[in-house]
């Protein structure tokens, strides 16, 4: 089954003054397990097209379908609970929110789903443990290292099975020990959850890990291998 | 838990949060003090002209109020002076005998009224026996003893036991004159009677002018309970005919001081409440745009609008929360203190005095004020957050990743 659907999108930025296609007539189906990177230079549009795959960004044109919802029928607070409910993010810089700990920073997406309190802990407790930082678990961001934190930010999209997870270029601040580290974890949780993964990246050592890689150029596919 | 993120949320600036905390304090604080100076003020002000002065009720012939003087003469005053004794509600009676008239030392003249009292009644009604501040009470005088104000010795630069000569008409016109000794001189807390009245026995201005000794053209009750004033009022008039006035209908100032007051205690909340408002929107806006980033992440992990609205609501709320009850606190303690050793304004007191006002001042404050400054506070803060609050949901969930 697709979890995504993009058919026929473009993204035209500034369309009024100096119009900048960012993303241009491009399609692509993703399926539910998928351990997929979208790579291409700088510039190319990967952001812009995480973003639209995100529910954050409208398309210009063409529709973007997740898990059978075309995005673009839903209204503001809809897309918002859409994404709540589907979408897990993993952001370059972390962005996690400062005042709270590691472990709290795990629970907010539960707790705004107001799940159990139990099912919460439990699930916080599990995933503390499979990203290793248990000992790290009542610092706030701040105390903890990139590599640690860009962990929290995973257990975060993680914590309440999302369909999948997009993560643009989330090894960007990361020195390649925490990297190997990171996408240890995320091609850990892929084979164990079956959680799907789209991630941006520039980086080979990442894109090596891939099991399948989208290349952009120009906001277009230049090509879409499987690695195995 | 969104109590508990916007609790951490306002620590995270705590130099900012600790202003609008000490703001608040501040704003509170000042008006308790202000309203609890500014009621004694009042409260003085009101006392003595009731107490030193107008009394509660005060009785005339229906035509004084139109033509003062010795035409007009009380009814049946010896029956007012009975009621006076026998209604329960009464503390005491004055009948006065009032004539405009001419008073002159060696050195000048002055254009006074002369007050004819029976010294004991004055005594209880007005006070005036404690208000001297020098000589006696019209006591042991072979001539004629008159009590005058510090204000009119000085201007006729008289001092005790001088000899002034005092000018009235009588009742058919006729003028005469009578040599009295200032047997003593008082200090009024009414600015009125400082400035014109002086005072001596209705026996010998009864003699002088040749009346009978029931002849009153002003009967002053002082009551035990203001709050019996308009009861004792309706009672009396309905034995008499002549005019019964209380001290609200004598002195409209009583009302208007009222008025001025509440008026300006609004103002001034109003001015205070308003600059605080302009402190929280200023410290909230900026609050919300140092987490531009934080609150477009939220939004695109999932938090929705009215959350992030909420979040800067309870934020608000929680700091008018802490900084309300401290600045209720720290009034509360400051006019409590005062209340007990009085705030000594004797530098000002010339100035006070004119309005018949008192040197030192006990603030008093009604209670109901603190649970009333308590939701005007919190209401402010609300009212401050809602602006910086909309701005934080108008943010784009991009910013989180664009803003990097
Ligand atoms: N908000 C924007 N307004 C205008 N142009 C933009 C905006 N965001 C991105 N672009 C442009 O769109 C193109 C694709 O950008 P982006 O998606 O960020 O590429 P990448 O993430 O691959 O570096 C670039 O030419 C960039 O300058
Ligand atoms: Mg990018």
């Amino acid at each position: 089954m697709n979890v995504i659907e993009l058919k026929n999108i473009s993204k035209i930025y500034n369309p009024d003054t100096i119009p900048v296609r960012a993303v241009n007539n491009l399609s692509l189906q993703i399926e539910q397990g998928e351990f997929t990177a979208i790579v291409g230079p700088s510039g190319c549009g990967k952001t812009t097209l995480l973003n639209m795959m995100g529910g954050l960004d409208p398309c210009t044109q063409g529709s973007v379908t997740i898990s059978g919802v075309a995005i673009s029928t839903l209204n503001e607070s809809e897309l918002t609970d859409f994404r709540l409910k589907n979408i897990g993010f993993v952001f370059q810089a972390y962005n996690l929110i400062p005042v709270l700990t590691a472990r709290e920073n795990i629970e907010f997406i539960m707790v705004l789903q107001k799940e159990d309190p139990k099912v919460i802990g439990d699930r916080v407790d599990n995933l503390l443990k499979r990203m290793g930082i248990t000992e790290q678990k009542d610092r706030r961001p701040s105390e903890l290292s990139g590599g640690q934190q860009q962990r929290v930010a995973v257990a975060r999209a993680l914590a309440s099975h999302p369909k999948f997870i997009l993560a643009d270029e989330p090894t960007a601040n990361l020195d390649s020990e925490a990297t190997a580290g990171l996408l240890e974890i995320m091609a850990q949780m892929n084979k164990d959850e079956a959680v799907t993964f789209v991630f941006s990246t520039h980086d080979q050592r990442v894109i090596d890990k891939a099991k399948r890689v989208i290349t952009l150029n120009d906001g277009a596919i230049v090509s879409d291998e499987i690695h195995l | 838990m969104m109590l508990s993120l916007a609790w951490k949320n306002i620590w995270r600036s705590k130099g900012r949060s600790f202003v609008v905390i000490g703001a608040i304090v501040i704003g509170v604080w000042s008006l308790i003090f202000m309203f609890g100076f500014y009621n004694s003020f009042i409260e003085a002000l009101s006392r003595n002209s009731l107490y030193h002065d107008f009394s509660h009720i005060q009785v005339h012939h229906k035509g004084y109020l139109t033509e003062p003087g010795l035409a007009f003469l009380l009814n049946r005053s010896e029956e007012l002076v009975d009621m006076g004794a026998e209604v329960p509600e009464i503390l005491a009676t004055s009948g006065r005998l009032i004539i405009n008239g001419m008073i002159a030392s060696p050195k000048t003249n002055l254009g006074i009224q002369v007050y004819g009292v029976h010294p004991t009644d004055e005594a209880q009604v007005t006070g005036l026996e404690e208000q001297l501040v020098e000589g006696n009470y019209f006591e042991n005088s072979k001539r004629y003893p008159i009590l005058i104000s510090e204000k009119i010795a000085d201007k006729l630069k008289v001092k005790l036991r001088s000899k002034l000569i005092l000018t009235i008409q009588d009742a058919q016109a006729n003028i005469t004159s009578a040599a009295f000794i200032v047997s003593g001189i008082f200090h009024s807390k009414s600015p009125r009677i400082n400035e014109s009245v002086i005072y001596v026995r209705h026996a010998d201005v009864v003699q002088l002018i040749g009346l009978d000794d029931q002849s009153y053209n002003e009967l002053a009750y002082l009551l035990r309970d203001t709050e019996t004033t308009d009861r004792v009022k309706v009672n009396i008039e309905s034995k008499t005919e002549n005019l019964l006035r209380t001290y609200r209908e004598i002195a409209p100032e009583f009302d208007m001081f009222e008025q001025t007051s509440a008026i300006t205690k609004q103002m001034i909340t109003f001015i205070i409440m308003l600059a605080l408002l302009f402190g929280i929107i200023n410290a909230m806006l900026m609050s919300v745009l140092e987490r531009t980033k934080e609150i477009g992440m939220l939004r695109s992990i999932g938090m929705h609008k009215r959350k992030i609205f909420l979040m800067i609501l309870f934020e608000t709320c929680i700091i008018s929360l802490i900084s309300g009850p401290l600045g209720l606190l720290a009034g509360f303690a400051t006019n409590r203190y005062l209340s007990i050793n009085g705030l000594n304004l004797s530098s000002y007191a010339g100035a006070l005095e004119q309005y018949g006002a008192e040197a030192i001042v006990y603030p008093s404050i009604d209670y109901a004020t603190y649970p009333l400054l308590m939701m005007i506070v919190l209401i402010t803060a609300l009212l401050g957050a809602i602006y910086p609050a909309i701005k934080a949901t108008r943010l784009k969930p991009l910013e989180a990743i664009r803003k990097i």
